[in-house]
């Protein structure tokens, strides 16, 4: 990787996965306005599928393999040695089949045999799979901090990593499991304040959400309870499942507990965003359940 | 070496806890069961903790260091004294505590002995009338369920336990699995249909701190994908989770990405689906509804489809799909590019 030594952009291959697409295409279209601006340039996938999820990790696990390797297949097709997700749950699951099949030579040869039946490229391992968080808290951290001149004048921002971007560390290892600080780096450096809190790498609740709402719920009133109890003015998260039960659920906690929370949910895309300056129309906060307005208005005064 | 704790005390008679720090004098290569023999020895006969082996064996030491919990027998005192860092050590986590270090392992137990976790092989003899052979195949597929010591560590920082205490959690289900996966078992599908109620395999979380904390690599969290992919397998599939899982793989093969304003139906049904209407509106005003028609459909779906149709046939399903090709307790570590210079 060699961007921000000479100048050059890296150049990645995009993996926005599904609720990027969808739901959540404020954090696609976020993401794309900011990537320029720290040193990216993005080659967006086409012919992709979804990663599965972990859903079908548990139900069909070696069509999970082949789709994933299908995906690294047509990343390493662009000829970039980056693979970029903007989502927890995709990175996971990305970069696990990908090391199965690094470390795996038959296996990755069944795989390819496979691919190359259906009309796929064959995947020789070269891709490394790396979130956007990672590049802008790592090789791209001194874009970032040029990018993020407008700055959060001192805005409490509390962090909210999620789970498969942390754990299991053995494979993605960029933070510490326990003790990451990657986010609050991103929060500084955009001028704003992070505030602690313990909930900030448990479980949202999102993947039983639909299957045991209960259970989720009990997961997902911590993170919001926590960081409106230390003061923070919104949570930014990495992960737009994460985004999408913090922002869309908040009501379902309002209607259980009484508690009417009115915590905003940022995109990471769109936390950096705002210190860089994006438009509104590059921002789209209009697309969140949680009003973002009192943030903003606050950024005003 | 000088080496400081911070010890939570907790006396269950009074309910009083208090943190008590205690400076003592250990040998380099203690560990941290080791330096709280020494403060039990010399400094304070009445703190209390569990221990047996101190060899990674037995699973009595389990506790938590800064929060996370570690078997004590396990864990060297040398870096971390040495970096001046004094640890906090506590009781595990999603258990009752009984005195200090020690916490009660009945739910634990409870949970283990509902999994009925010993061999029902269904015959008195096996079918050459000599030994059932097991291929190596079948037997890495619950190797590393194998390994587990009953420590209670996976437990300890669990978000669906902590969230429904009732879950049966990541010990007792990768017993399970081990059952489950074991070929000379002949009750795969009644334990999957019992591992499947309410506080079954489809309530965990994906958290994964039960990875991240097993002592012995036995990779909980996998352990329970694998019982839900036996689950599908067998048609064990009316829960909840399972429909929802299953949808994604009809997702995939159809038009590539989620179909994800159907999700709900297909998972809850379309009963529940409409008493979910009030919520699904407030949504739909932000965009979190996408239309499903016309479908948003990946480029070349037809590759994804072909390439489900090829995988079916090569009679991978099930559990036997889940590859480990990493060993039980290695660690793949992160190439932080960063750090490579120019790279």
């Amino acid at each position: 990787m060699v961007s921000g030594t000479n100048g050059q952009p890296l150049r990645v291959a995009y993996y926005k996965g599904c609720l990027a697409s969808l739901s959540a295409k404020e954090l696609d279209i976020s993401t794309k306005a900011l990537a320029p601006k720290v040193g990216i340039e993005l080659e967006e996938l086409e012919a992709v599928t979804c990663c599965g999820a972990g859903d079908i990790h548990e139900a069909e696990p070696d069509y999970y393999l082949h789709l994933n390797a299908r995906i690294l297949a047509y990343a390493e097709a662009t000829g970039s040695d980056t693979l970029m997700t903007v989502c927890n749950v995709c990175t996971l699951n990305l970069r696990q089949a990908n090391y199965q099949l690094q470390i795996d030579e038959s296996l990755r040869e069944r795989v390819n045999d496979n691919l190359e039946a259906v009309g796929v490229p064959r995947y020789t391992g070269k891709v490394e799979v790396v979130h956007f968080l990672w590049l802008v808290a790592g090789t791209h951290f001194e874009q970032l901090k040029a990018a993020a001149h407008k700055g959060l004048r001192g805005l409490k921002i509390a962090p909210f990593y999620g789970c498969q971007i942390l754990r299991p560390s053995k494979l993605l290892g960029f933070d510490d499991p326990d003790r990451p600080e990657s986010l609050e780096r991103i929060i500084q450096a955009c001028g704003g304040e992070p505030v602690d809190y313990p909930a900030k790498i448990k479980c949202c609740g999102f993947p039983i959400i639909q299957a045991r709402e209960d259970t989720a719920l009990g997961e997902l009133i911590q993170p919001i309870e926590q960081a409106k109890e230390a003061g923070a003015d919104a949570i930014v998260t990495p992960c737009p499942l994460c985004h999408l039960s913090l922002d869309a659920w908040q009501s379902k906690l309002k209607k259980q507990t009484g508690r009417d929370f009115q915590m905003p949910i940022l995109h990471l895309s769109q936390l950096i965003g705002v210190a860089a300056g994006l438009a509104d129309s590059e921002l789209r906060f209009k697309r969140h359940v949680v009003s973002v307005q009192p943030v903003l208005e606050k950024l005003e005064v | 070496m000088e080496v400081a704790l911070k010890i939570w005390r907790f006396n269950a008679q009074t309910g009083e806890r208090a943190l008590e720090t205690f400076e003592v004098e250990a040998p380099e290569w203690a560990t941290l069961l080791d330096v709280l023999d020494i403060v039990k020895d010399r400094h304070d006969g009445t703190l209390a903790y569990r221990k047996s082996c101190r060899m990674m064996i037995c699973g009595s030491c389990g506790m938590r260091m800064d929060g996370g919990a570690v078997l004590a027998c396990r864990t060297r005192m040398y870096e971390i004294a040495k970096a001046g860092h004094i640890p906090v050590i506590s009781a595990m986590g999603n258990l009752p505590i009984v005195k200090d270090l020690v916490v009660d392992m009945n739910p634990f137990w409870s949970k283990m002995r509902a999994m009925k976790p010993w061999l029902q092989p269904g015959y008195q003899q096996p079918p050459d009338g000599k030994e059932f052979l097991v291929s190596q195949e079948r037997v890495n597929v619950i190797h590393k369920e194998a390994l587990c010591i009953n420590c209670g560590c996976c437990v300890s920082e669990c978000n669906a336990w902590e969230s429904a205490p009732e879950f049966l959690g990541p010990a007792a289900l990768a017993k399970g699995m081990r059952f489950v996966g074991d070929a000379r078992d002949q009750s795969t599908v009644e334990r999957l249909e019992e591992y499947s109620g309410e506080h079954g395999i489809w309530e965990c979380t994906r958290c994964y701190f039960c990875q991240e904390r097993c002592p012995k690599g036995v990779d909980p969290r996998d352990a329970i994908a694998k019982l839900g992919a036996e689950a599908v397998k067998h048609g064990v599939d009316r829960d909840m989770g399972a429909r929802h899982a299953r949808w994604f793989v009809t997702s995939a093969k159809t038009t590539g990405w989620l179909r994800e304003t159907e999700l709900v139906p297909k998972t809850q049904g379309v009963v529940s689906s409409i008493k979910e209407m009030k919520f699904a509106m407030g949504l739909l005003k932000h965009g979190k509804v996408p239309p499903p028609i016309p479908p948003h459909v990946a480029a070349e779906v037809n590759e994804s489809r072909a390439l489900y149709d090829r995988v079916k046939q090569q009679g991978r399903d099930g559990a036997l799909g889940i590859v480990q090709g990493e060993h039980a307790l290695e660690r793949i570590e992160f190439h932080d590019k960063s750090k490579k210079g120019d790279g």
